[in-house]
């Protein structure tokens, strides 16, 4: 039942997290014949520039699910981060499998686990919000501005999001 | 789809008076596929996962999923005392789910009747100085209640032997109040509210017979399997990297399995052969060689060879398998395709349309045409017909002359 296992496994972690979601996190598959493509949105947290936005991204699941991990990506633009590629592509230790590390700096322990889950994965992204890991930065340029020109890093993100927000 | 969303889950005991019972179930279940522990084996480290999830997980990584420790798949013990608290509480669950739920079905219905009090006797005997109308009605439902007591008490045999279960109401008239009766979450027999809990217990000495059973069967295995001296054989591990192609394909036959693809593609099948043998090696009751081999077919459509959304060559680029989705692709895409179609109308549309009136210059330059050309030339009316046999002609000509 290979294919079987990725979906009841995807099907427990969605009735999971639309009975008992974490604050400021919704999640589920955006239709219910395809379990492997599923929609989230994040509230910016608070106490960070980020605080007020929320955030849409979207979570493609491999066949072999939990074995290997999804890849998560904001869409609609908008999230100005040191971790996270101008195209949106979110790039976490948790996203990764222990397997390769191509950035060099990522502990075993952090990354991808078959135990890990969606709902761990939108977690740790909200506190990446906060906490830029700027040692191996997706966004050069975000990175940069984050060490060096903080203010101006914090009011672009604010209007980022208050462009998001269709303000 | 649809059946997999009515799976039971841990969530389905949150929102009843014993949602307590949630994080119970959660460790009943395995933390790689969420499901009831399936044949449980505990690794060197001493977590605890299903025998197939845990296989998987070690020969892809090499590692416990859980602590990360290095683990071998030679390692791994039973754990029947896990899998005998899964079945003692999947043999339990549906009744106590049921009941769980009838309660709070109950609950909430008491709190609907209390938002309307004229209905509620109780609240409203707490409210009865305000009302005197109600406070006669709620009065009468003491007395009435009270009579029914007394009847039972004046009939001791039947309340005690037969815990007032009625079945008829004919049988005995006494026991037939308008209200008051509630129904056996269970068999949904109805009878007073104060008898459920001596009724349910009917239902637990039904339940009883097949308990020892489960318990007997804890130590069925290890005797079954001595007692017929053949407890089937694990596969070994392979390097794959020492082995030829061909020898690896000799072993894949030698099993039973298909033998045909690339190495890659006979490696990963061979793996999860091994896994779903070695996992039904651990199980009180292994099922066929058959089974298990439309378990490999299964996974030969979703993620093996005949997986339309990976290419055979997976682990060589992780970005392809991690990323590339065969349905996605084409529910992206299902615009483009439909837009390329249309397109495609479109332009043998006009090209119809421009080949009907000026049919000759047309066939001249395009003699790939001709065969749109005849078959619009059935089509249109007679009109268009006269003009297009001209057409048709030339076109004929240029076909005889090249």
């Amino acid at each position: 039942m290979a294919s079987n296992v990725a979906q009841k496994r995807l099907f427990h972690e969605y009735k999971n997290l639309s009975t008992n979601p974490p604050e400021g996190i919704t999640a589920g598959p955006v239709s219910e014949d395809d379990m492997f493509y599923w929609e989230a949105l994040i509230e910016g947290p608070g106490g960070t520039p980020f605080e007020g936005g929320v955030f849409a991204a979207e979570l493609k699941f491999p066949k072999d699910y939990p074995l290997s991990p999804p890849t998560m990506k904001f869409i609609g633009g908008g999230v100005w981060h040191p971790n996270v590629y101008p195209n949106g592509t979110v790039c976490i230790s948790i996203l990764h499998p222990p397997g390769d590390d191509p950035n060099h700096y990522e502990h075993a322990s952090e990354r991808w686990s078959p135990i890990q889950s969606v709902e761990k994965i939108l977690i740790s992204v909200m506190s990446m919000l906060a906490e830029p890991n700027d040692e191996s930065p997706a966004n050069v340029e975000a990175a940069k501005m984050w060490r060096e020109r903080r203010p101006e890093y914090e009011q672009k993100v604010r209007d980022e999001v208050k462009k998001g927000l269709g303000l | 789809m649809d059946q997999s969303f009515n799976l039971p889950d841990s969530t389905d005991w949150l929102g009843t008076p014993l949602s307590l019972l949630a994080p119970l179930e959660s460790s009943l279940r395995c933390q790689v596929c969420k499901d009831f522990f399936d044949n449980p084996v505990i690794t060197s480290c001493s977590h605890t996962f299903c025998s197939l999830c845990i296989r998987r997980c070690l020969s892809t990584e090499g590692k416990c999923p859980a602590c990360r420790s290095s683990d071998q798949e030679l390692k791994l013990r039973r754990n029947w005392a896990v899998q005998e608290l899964v079945d003692a509480f999947n043999t339990a669950r549906p009744k106590v789910l049921g009941l769980a739920q009838a309660e709070k079905e109950r609950l909430e219905k008491r709190e609907d009747d209390a938002k309307q009090p004229a209905q509620k006797k109780r609240k409203v005997s707490r409210v009865a100085e305000e009302e005197s109308q109600v406070e006669e009605a709620s009065s009468q439902g003491r007395q009435t209640r009270s009579s029914r007591t007394r009847n039972s008490v004046e009939t001791p045999g039947a309340s005690q032997v037969i815990p007032e279960v009625i079945e008829d109401s004919q049988d005995d008239d006494e026991y037939i109040p308008e209200d008051g009766m509630v129904a056996c979450p269970i068999c949904s027999q109805k009878m007073k509210e104060e008898a459920v809990f001596g009724h349910l217990n009917v239902h637990t000495e039904e339940a009883q017979p097949p308990k020892p059973a489960t318990f007997g069967s804890f130590m069925g295995p290890s005797q079954k399997g001595l007692s017929l001296g053949k407890p089937p054989d694990r596969l070994p591990a392979i390097n794959y990297s020492i082995l030829k192609d061909i020898s690896l394909r000799k072993k894949l036959r030698d099993l039973g399995i298909p033998e045909w693809g690339p190495k890659q593609l006979l490696q990963r099948r061979h793996t999860e052969w091994m896994n779903l043998w070695n996992a039904n090696c651990d199980s009180k009751s292994p099922k066929s060689k058959r089974v298990l081999l439309s378990e490999l077919d299964i996974w030969e459509r979703t993620q093996g060879g005949h997986a339309a959304t990976q290419s055979p060559f997976v682990s060589s680029s992780n970005v392809m398998r991690k990323d590339f989705n065969a349905n996605e692709w084409s529910s992206n895409h299902d615009d483009d395709f439909k837009r390329l179609i249309a397109n495609a109308r479109k332009k043998s549309e006009a090209q119809v349309r421009s080949t009907i009136p000026g049919a000759a210059s047309d066939g001249l330059s395009e003699p790939a045409q001709a065969p749109t050309q005849q078959h619009v030339e059935a089509l249109p009316p007679n009109g268009a017909r006269i003009e297009n046999s001209e057409g048709s002609d030339t076109n004929n000509t240029i076909d005889l002359s090249g």
